[in-house]
């Protein structure tokens, strides 16, 4: 169906330099791991360095010369024979492979901790961003980069920082060693060095380019799953399957094409690394023989030079496989950074605002509000709610009634006008603390898979009582009483009360059941501004009824408002806004509204049907 | 790739000539000049294949990255209901990158690598041997044990990449569930906990995959230890035989050389058997999602009878989502062809479940559904599903365009779409809308309003003008006065089809040919608008409040 995707439609690019400028303080913490780590690193590339120099001295010292009882000297121990120097080699062996391996140990536990905080802070900063990104933002998207993003980074941590530094170590290390060894051969091979960091440089920019692509497919594939599986009953009764295949293919094969493109690019880059080395052999052949001839040059020292280059080249070309590696996971860094650098907007915090220990009264003074700038949604909207009070909101579907919620809970801000809170202006209250007063009752029930204790009342909710303690006799009372009061006793002869377990899209409550247990939830915050929107659309009358009754009981001395599209729902609050098109028509109580014969009256006739 | 790798074996033995030559102190120039020039050419001849190879293999792994991708997606849009219930979304999500993507890496880098080693391990060691058997023999003592120590700690990585997968499965739900659900969780101040939630689960996962890390890190250094080992033996038995004359130094020169190639395949044994593992773990993940059947299957025999206004009728059909508790028992019920029937009862009594068991979205438990006489589940279930168009409670719209979302794939006349458009009231919501019929909703339409999305949704069913229409409770969340209006335009609209409306509304089902009453799964009663008012008190009642709260009004 749908042709074209609200894709994403920029790229995200950063430098690299500020990358790790803002990664920076994840990995902090763990510094000192990384630097013991590091000097691992160290120890291994030495011990790996020394093993071809204990070849050359079995060749100088013992093989070539006729006679092994001549012995050598090396880092000033006296080598008798060459039995010993195969016994020193062998205990070599064993200390490197024990450093090697607590070295990788140590690395992967240091990785896998900054990935853990990086993907816990990453979280906790989405969920503190305003509602407005998540509207632009599927949520397919952003599960990607939670889940897919951080995992990809997951491996730089792990395995490629410190690696390439290994690397390049072991091979700044093994470049001295020629120098030692024979300075003009390595001047030849320095030639090289040059060429191999423009190269990099090269390849780099168009692999990153590539992997962002890759990486943007991919959340939109994520998109796709999580979009086809949510609405699995539609596409499934509306034929629109073929279609929705089809749109994923399109999109599977931009992605392949994609990840074809960077593997071409790659594989032109590997060979050539690859060819460089083979080319530096020969030249180091021709050269090196003339060294031999002129004997400023051992045969042996010769043999070793080759096998240097040879370690010289290994790290290169792991360099170059896990640059690959690097580039994607730095493609995934940026869309992580980009998210951790979008504001808060909106999110006030305390400290220099005004406490509010309860709500008693809102007012809107001359609200006006849109989502896009062309689409104005409220226009002028001014009323106030006391305490013990409750305001109802009437209006046809898509009148602004929603986003008078949109605002009041923070969700958006408004364009002009002001909001206020116990006569304090709106913007000056740190939002939490209005929120935490504050229950909302949505049109969809949404339910978090868990039980229903843990749905109507998370373990650190938001009053500071310590975390519920799993059977605590009087906080379990407390929430049968809400659940009482929503009138769910159903749970308690039907399912399993307070334990029942809540699945994906709070399976096996029926529609009507989940929003008995949503109005639950409103009462056990024990709030003092409740927010019904469109609460009890899903409910037979009898039961709207019921839920009615325990409305009243939960509206007693506290403000409420009540927004609903029939009038019967608002009909006993003290005040009623009809809103038309965002502007509000008719305002007063019942009773004045229908005295004025207005819209209202006119409306409440219509209903009768 | 073969021919990359024996050219990799050629060039030790072209270094191994020029040492020889130069330890004989006989120098010629212009044989030098030529081994050199072979290495060379060799190495340029080496590049251009490997970028054959590498395009080659890379590009097909990628290849079956995508068939797979593709597979799975299409196998989801076949699963039923009754799976995903049962699976959660997030986890599917998890399938369709994370293990897609471990698939991937095995069949793309551990093919190259398994390739690799195999020849260029088994060419080296062919030529090792060749040159002198009792030298390689001595160099391959520590190969068992390296075979033993791989293979247990392959079965390792086996478990622990399993267990890390589904742990991140868990992790990729709890996540998107959160975003779906953020409202919520920001009006209760929720941020923290689900922030501990997550944390938990991260957690959970960082253990899983720490226990991965330590088997994954034992691998590679165990590996490294087993070649020194050999390359120690080397030196020591081969210096003694060059001692004794018995090897030229140049051999043993060359001899190490290989070794040194071995080297790779030995590391890379190490890293394929964890991309194997990792790959295995994630493909069985995978095929067992691939596996699972829906239970909601095309009948072996499928009728494809050509329905016009079919009459449905339910016989003694039972139906429970759980074996524990009985959604629905014992329904009996008749709809005649182009009859309209309505449904109403408290919340929770399975007026959803009945009608779904209609296009088949669930499996009855027990008894049969018929539509004209024939058993659904003998129908073809692709002309089954063309042949109703359902609205679900819940109204979804997919990210697009409400053109998009209302015509999905199929080609409607203009003046059709007019019709439509109007019966739903929504032209002038439309209207006003920056783009109109293209303005481009969110993802579930979230900048619509609750009612604005329920009519497009009912558009969206009413335009397919199937055989059979069921409305799922469709004017909830419309006001009452344009609800009033659109049922009065839906009864103008003269539909041929049969109708199946579930509504709490007393209005929207008043002109129905029979309602049925559904309370605790059961059907209770059945009759006209006015039968109801005089024999069912359920009904009677919610009328009276619904008449009561009218005539309070008026």
């Amino acid at each position: 169906m749908p042709a074209e995707f609200t894709a994403q439609k920029k790229k995200v690019k950063l430098a690299d330099f500020q990358l790790a400028k803002e990664l920076w303080p994840y990995i902090k913490p763990y510094l000192w791991m990384l630097i013991v780590s590091t000097a691992l690193v160290f120890l291994i590339t030495f011990f790996e360095l020394l093993m071809p120099i204990f070849t050359q001295k079995a060749f100088d010292g013992f093989i070539i010369p006729i006679g092994p009882d001549q012995g050598i000297e090396m880092f000033g121990f006296a080598i008798a024979d060459f039995k010993s120097l195969c016994i020193l080699f062998g205990i070599f062996i064993v200390i490197s492979f024990v450093i090697d391996f607590m070295q990788t140990l140590f690395m992967e536990y240091t990785g896998q901790k900054i990935i853990l905080g990086l993907r816990c802070a990453l979280f906790s900063h989405m969920t503190h961003l305003p509602v407005s990104y998540f509207d632009k933002n599927t949520s397919g998207r952003l599960v990607s980069r939670v889940a897919g993003d951080i995992e990809n980074m997951n491996e730089m941590f792990t395995s490629i920082l410190i690696f390439i530094f290994k690397d390049l170590l072991m091979m700044a290390g093994i470049f001295v060693i020629l120098f030692t060894i024979n300075p003009q051969l390595t001047f030849y091979l320095s030639i090289l060095i040059p060429v191999i960091m423009i190269s990099i440089l090269f390849f780099s920019n168009i692999l990153r380019d590539a992997f962002r692509t890759i990486r943007q497919k991919i959340a939109e594939i994520n998109h796709s799953f999580s979009e086809a599986i949510t609405g699995i009953k539609i596409i499934q009764t509306t034929s629109g399957k073929n279609s929705f295949m089809k749109r994923f293919q399109t999109l599977n094969f931009d992605h392949y094409t994609a990840t074809l493109f960077q593997i071409r690019i790659f594989s032109i880059f590997m060979p050539f690394i690859g060819f460089l080395g083979v080319l530096s052999i020969a030249v180091i052949i021709w050269q090196g023989s003339f060294h031999v001839l002129d004997k400023s040059l051992t045969l042996g020292e010769l043999v070793v030079f080759l096998t240097y280059m040879k370690l010289f080249f290994r790290p290169l070309r792991e360099l170059a496989e896990k640059f690959n590696l690097l580039q994607s996971a730095l493609a995934s860094a940026e869309r992580i950074v980009s998210i951790l650098n979008t504001d808060k907007a909106k999110q006030r915090t305390s400290s220099s605002h005004n406490q509010i220990d309860s709500i008693t009264r809102v007012e809107f003074d001359k609200i006006n509000f849109s989502y896009e700038k062309e689409n104005q949604v409220l226009k002028n909207i001014s009323f106030s709610l006391e305490q013990g009070r409750s305001i109802g909101i009437v209006g046809q579907t898509g009148s602004g009634k929603s986003s008078i919620i949109n605002l009041i809970t923070g969700f958006y801000t408004q364009d002009n006008g002001n909001i206020m809170i116990n006569n304090l202006n709106h913007n000056s209250i740190d939002i939490k603390d209005i929120r935490d007063k504050t229950a909302l009752v949505m049109q969809d029930s949404l339910l978090f898979s868990g039980s229903i204790k843990e749905n109507i009342r998370p373990s650190n909710g938001p009053t500071n009582e310590p975390a519920t303690r799993s059977g605590h006799p009087s906080d379990e009372k407390r929430l049968k009483k809400a659940l009482m009061d929503a009138n769910c006793d159903f749970l308690f002869h039907k399912f399993d009360g307070l334990e029942t377990m809540i699945k994906e899209g709070g399976r096996p409550l029926s529609s009507g059941e989940k929003q008995l247990v949503c109005i639950a939830r409103a009462f056990a915050f024990n709030p003092d501004l409740i927010v019904f929107d469109e609460a009890t659309s899903y409910m037979d009358s009898q039961s709207e009824q019921k839920v009615h009754d325990a409305m009243k009981k939960l509206m007693n001395g506290r403000l409420s408002i009540i927004i609903a599209h029939r009038l019967s729902t608002v009909r006993e609050c003290d005040s009623i806004i009809l809103l038309k098109k965002g502007a509000i028509r008719e305002q007063g109580s019942h009773n004045e509204l229908v005295a004025l014969k207005g819209q209202y009256y006119h409306l409440l006739k219509k209903e009768k049907i | 790739m073969i021919l990359v790798d024996s050219i990799q074996l050629i060039i030790p033995q072209i270094i191994k000539q020029a040492i020889d030559t130069l330890s004989l102190t006989s120098f010629d120039k212009r044989t030098l000049f030529f081994h050199c020039g072979i290495i060379l050419f060799a190495g340029l001849f080496m590049a251009v294949l490997r970028y054959g190879w590498r395009n080659l293999l890379m590009g097909s792994a990628r290849d079956v990255e995508k068939g797979i991708r593709n597979d799975l997606f299409r196998h989801i849009l076949n699963l039923d209901m009754a799976y995903f219930d049962k699976v959660k979304t997030g986890d599917i999500m998890a399938h369709a990158t994370s293990d897609i993507n471990h698939i991937r890496m095995a069949f793309g880098f551990g093919l190259i690598v398994l390739v690799d080693t195999l020849l260029l391990g088994g060419a080296t060691l062919t030529i090792m041997f060749w040159t002198h058997p009792k030298l390689t023999a001595i160099a391959m003592i520590p190969m068992p044990f390296l075979i033993i120590v791989t293979r247990v700690l392959g079965k390792k990585m086996h478990t622990f990449h399993r267990t890390a997968q589904e742990s991140f499965s868990q992790l990729t739900e709890l996540v998107r569930e959160s975003f779906f659900g953020i409202r919520i969780i920001k009006v209760f101040n929720f941020e923290d906990s689900t922030g501990k939630r997550v944390e938990t689960a991260s957690k959970d996962y960082f253990k899983k995959n720490l226990k991965r890390a330590v088997v994954t890190a034992l691998l590679r250094p165990l590996l490294g230890l087993f070649f020194n080992i050999s390359t120690l033996v080397i030196i020591f038995y081969g210096g003694f035989l060059v001692m004794q004359k018995v090897l030229t130094p140049g051999e043993l020169v060359a001899f190490i050389q290989y070794l040194s190639i071995l080297a790779w395949p030995v590391i890379a044994i190490g890293w394929m058997t964890n991309l194997f593992q990792r790959g295995m773990a994630s493909l069985k993940r995978i095929n067992t999602l691939l596996d699972s059947l829906p239970q909601v299957c095309q009948p072996d025999n499928p009728k494809t009878p050509g329905f016009i206004n079919p009459g449905i009728r339910f016989e003694n059909v039972d139906f429970s989502y759980a074996k524990k508790t009985k959604t629905l028992s014992g329904i009996n019920l008749t709809v005649g062809p182009g009859n309209k029937i309505g449904i109403i009862g408290p919340p929770g009594s399975g007026k959803t479940s009945l009608i779904q068991l209609i296009p088949r979205l669930y499996n009855t438990t027990c008894g049969n559904i018929f539509i004209d006489g024939f058993n659904v589940d003998d129908i073809d279930l692709e002309l089954l599903r063309k042949t109703i168009a359902l609205m679900p409670q819940e109204s979804f719209l997919f990210s697009g365009t409400i053109r998009e979302n209302i015509i999905m794939d199929q080609n409607i006349p203009r003046n059709e779409m007019d019709t439509i458009l109007y019966t739903c009231a929504l032209k002038e919501t439309i209207d006003n809308m920056p783009d109109g019929l293209d303005t481009i909703v969110g993802e579930r339409g979230i900048t619509l309003s609750g009612g604005q999305k329920q009519r497009i949704a009912l558009a969206r069913t009413l335009i397919r003008k199937k055989p059979i229409i069921i409305l799922d409770d469709p004017i909830s969340q419309i006001d009452t006065h344009t609800a009033a209006t659109i049922i009065s335009r839906l009864n103008r609209l003269n539909l041929t089809s049969t109708i199946i409306i579930i509504s709490h509304r007393i209005s929207a089902l008043a002109s129905c040919d029979r309602i049925y009453i559904l309370k605790n799964g059961k059907l209770e009663h059945f009759g006209t608008h006015e039968e109801l008012i005089d024999s069912d008190r359920f009904y009677r009642e919610s009328f009276s409040v619904q008449q009561f709260e009218e005539e309070d009004a008026g």
